[in-house]
């Protein structure tokens, strides 16, 4: 096309006038979408740092007259009951979750590699298992889980959650470095394969570095929804002590007239690891989001 | 639908395909692949197709309330017929067709807006992104308690707000108001599910050509006229697979009804997902809350027919490129 040649300048006066309209529009839509985003976690936080007296108001204090942290002290005491409990109960999610994650990597390493390379029969079962697992609700799955679970002695055990996590999250996982592993041209592998190295050595010393974005983005998604996760944690654990973030602080702030502040305050630490970790990893998070939908 | 990428194996490949061996001579043939996925597989066949097998063995059972399985009886197709002649299955799909349908016009709708307006290059654009993502990314649980606190009935800060802007007299109760339960729950999720319409539609708007725009715009095409002959028509692919995403998604949410109204006032924010939970562990009848299961593989199996055709025909406008 000659456009890029054609000079601009002639037509720019009246492209400029409609331009600026739509990009009007758009700043409009954004701030819109800023404020129904951020105020109700504005909210939380400013909640949080009230005291029970403070936050129990009509009409509400719009900004806090004396803001104090004691909620987080509270939660972050090992000393206290509700301290010791919540950084147990974080503690059990961390623990959880990264399990979850390194198994799943080194599933779905080996496994994604087949799937890009190897033509066996039944390459075909990956993508309908990435399509059960996008379409089929937890809860569904929950009945015949849960007597798998009491069968295999697992129910309250961590076990349960991490067996189920490690296998919800790898048709995904194998999906998106699938896709990492497809894009690797071959010709390296072959190379180094003419040069004597084995097969295995030419995917350890090859492969495997240059699919590190991809098993990045596989990780944080599996590490984040193993630490969102509810429904089943919520249903195979019944013992206090293994709860994990989402089912713990449900229990212990119910068990009271509920502690808004306190609730808002926990709310607030559990969400910090993961909006941490995707702030950082935005840019692999965002990949894994929209390849783990559209195929390639 | 795959496309030999020419592997290792492939001159070796195409011999063997010529010659058409059984599917059982090609499996022992590549007996060593599967030595990769073995695992993979072990794991997803016990924990996804054996649950798949009993949901659907146990739907036809009626099976005891001390969940011992081993003394169900024979059912036939009892559980089904309880379920769809039942007056609150009616309700309760009436409200899951609601939720699913309003979350996710309201869901694409903001995440197009967003992701056109996210399009322009501009200085803070990615943390605008990132932002937007966060209620996406954060747990639905921690979701649901910052909401049900924004909706309490004597100190929430919206009934608060609605009454000093002189909306209403008295601080609305949102969640325990069969009329307004349903609306104020899809708020919450709209908030929690629009920025991934935004992300998949960004990446769609990436791949409409420049040049074209560029084009239109040379041919006096106002900026509407550009949107809607030119950058739309490159977005129907990644549209549809989008809306398709979010109607499975919200039509298996579970965590914002359980957490915020357990699916009350009377039934009010039941949705199918919320019903079977409560079928199965509330009440304990396992038969019909199976068959309740299948009904659901069944719609899902319908849209995921659309997904996938929604999919592979992207694949077949690209490979026509």
């Amino acid at each position: 096309m000659s456009t890029i040649e054609l000079p601009s300048g002639a037509k720019r006066p009246v492209v400029k006038k409609s331009v600026d309209w739509w990009r009007w529009a758009g700043r409009a839509t954004l701030t819109f979408l800023f404020l129904f985003t951020m105020l109700p976690m504005a909210w939380m936080i400013l909640t949080s740092v009230k005291s029970q007296f403070a936050a129990m108001q009509y009409p509400p204090q719009w900004w806090p007259t004396q803001p104090t942290l004691n909620n987080y002290f509270k939660l972050l005491d090992p000393g206290s009951k509700i301290g010791r409990d919540f950084l147990l109960y974080f503690w059990n999610s961390f623990y959880v979750s990264l399990l979850t994650t390194i198994l799943g990597v080194v599933v779905a390493v080996p496994a994604a590699y087949a799937f890009s390379r190897f033509r066996f029969p039944g390459r075909n079962f990956l993508f309908f298992a990435v399509l059960v697992r996008n379409m089929f609700p937890a809860v569904v799955f929950l009945m015949p889980l849960f007597l798998l679970m009491r069968w295999m002695g697992l129910i309250n055990t961590h076990g349960s959650l991490i067996l189920t996590y490690l296998t919800f999250g790898l048709p995904l996982s194998i999906w998106l470095l699938k896709g990492f592993y497809d894009n690797i041209p071959i010709q390296l592998e072959q190379a180094a394969r003419i040069d004597g190295a084995t097969r295995f050595q030419a995917f350890l010393l090859i492969v495997m570095p240059l699919s590190t974005p991809g098993i990045i983005a596989t990780s944080i998604f599996s590490f984040i929804g193993a630490w969102n996760e509810y429904v089943y944690a919520y249903t195979f654990l019944s013992r206090d002590s293994q709860m994990t973030l989402p089912v713990g602080i449900q229990r212990f702030f119910t068990e009271f007239a509920t502690d808004w502040p306190g609730l808002m305050s926990a709310t607030f630490l559990m969400s910090v690891p993961v909006v941490v970790l995707f702030l950082v990893l935005q840019k692999y998070f965002v990949r894994a989001l929209t390849e783990g939908a559209v195929k390639h | 639908m795959t496309i030999a990428t020419g592997g290792a194996n492939a001159p070796a490949e195409v011999g063997r395909l010529r010659k058409r061996p059984s599917l059982i001579r090609r499996i022992i043939a590549n007996r060593n692949d599967y030595l990769y996925v073995l695992p993979a597989l072990l794991v997803m066949l016990v924990v996804i197709a054996f649950p798949i097998y009993y949901t659907i063995e146990l739907s036809f059972y009626s099976t005891p309330s001390n969940l011992q399985m081993r003394d169900k009886v024979w059912a036939g197709l009892d559980n089904y017929t309880r379920v769809l002649t039942s007056s609150v299955f009616h309700e309760v799909t009436i409200q899951t067709l609601i939720w699913t349908l309003a979350s996710t016009f309201f869901a694409f709708i903001l995440g197009l807006g967003a992701a056109l307006a996210l399009h322009r290059e501009f200085i803070g654009r990615g943390l605008m992104r990132g932002l937007l993502l966060i209620p996406y990314v954060i747990s639905a649980v921690a979701a649901s308690y910052v909401w049900k606190w924004l909706y309490h009935s004597d100190f929430g800060v919206i009934g608060a707000l609605a009454v000093q802007l002189g909306i209403t007299d008295e601080p609305i109760n949102f969640l325990d108001n069969r009329r307004t339960v349903l609306a104020s729950l899809i708020v919450v999720n709209v908030w929690k599910e629009f920025s991934f319409a935004m992300v998949m539609l960004m990446a769609g708007l990436q791949t409409v050509p420049e040049q074209l725009l560029r084009a239109a715009q040379v041919d006096g095409a106002s900026p509407w006229q550009r949107f809607w002959h030119v950058t739309f028509p490159h977005l129907k692919g990644v549209s549809m697979v989008t809306v398709l995403l979010l109607m499975v998604a919200n039509f298996n949410s579970f965590i914002i009804p359980f957490v915020m109204t357990g699916g009350g006032p009377a039934d009010a924010s039941h949705i199918w997902i919320t019903h079977i939970y409560q079928l199965a562990f509330g009440r304990q009848q396992w038969g019909v809350a199976s068959a309740y299961a299948v009904i659901l593989f069944i719609v899902m199996m319908v849209l995921g027919y659309f997904y996938v055709k929604a999919l592979t025909r992207g694949d077949d406008a690209r490979a026509g490129e």
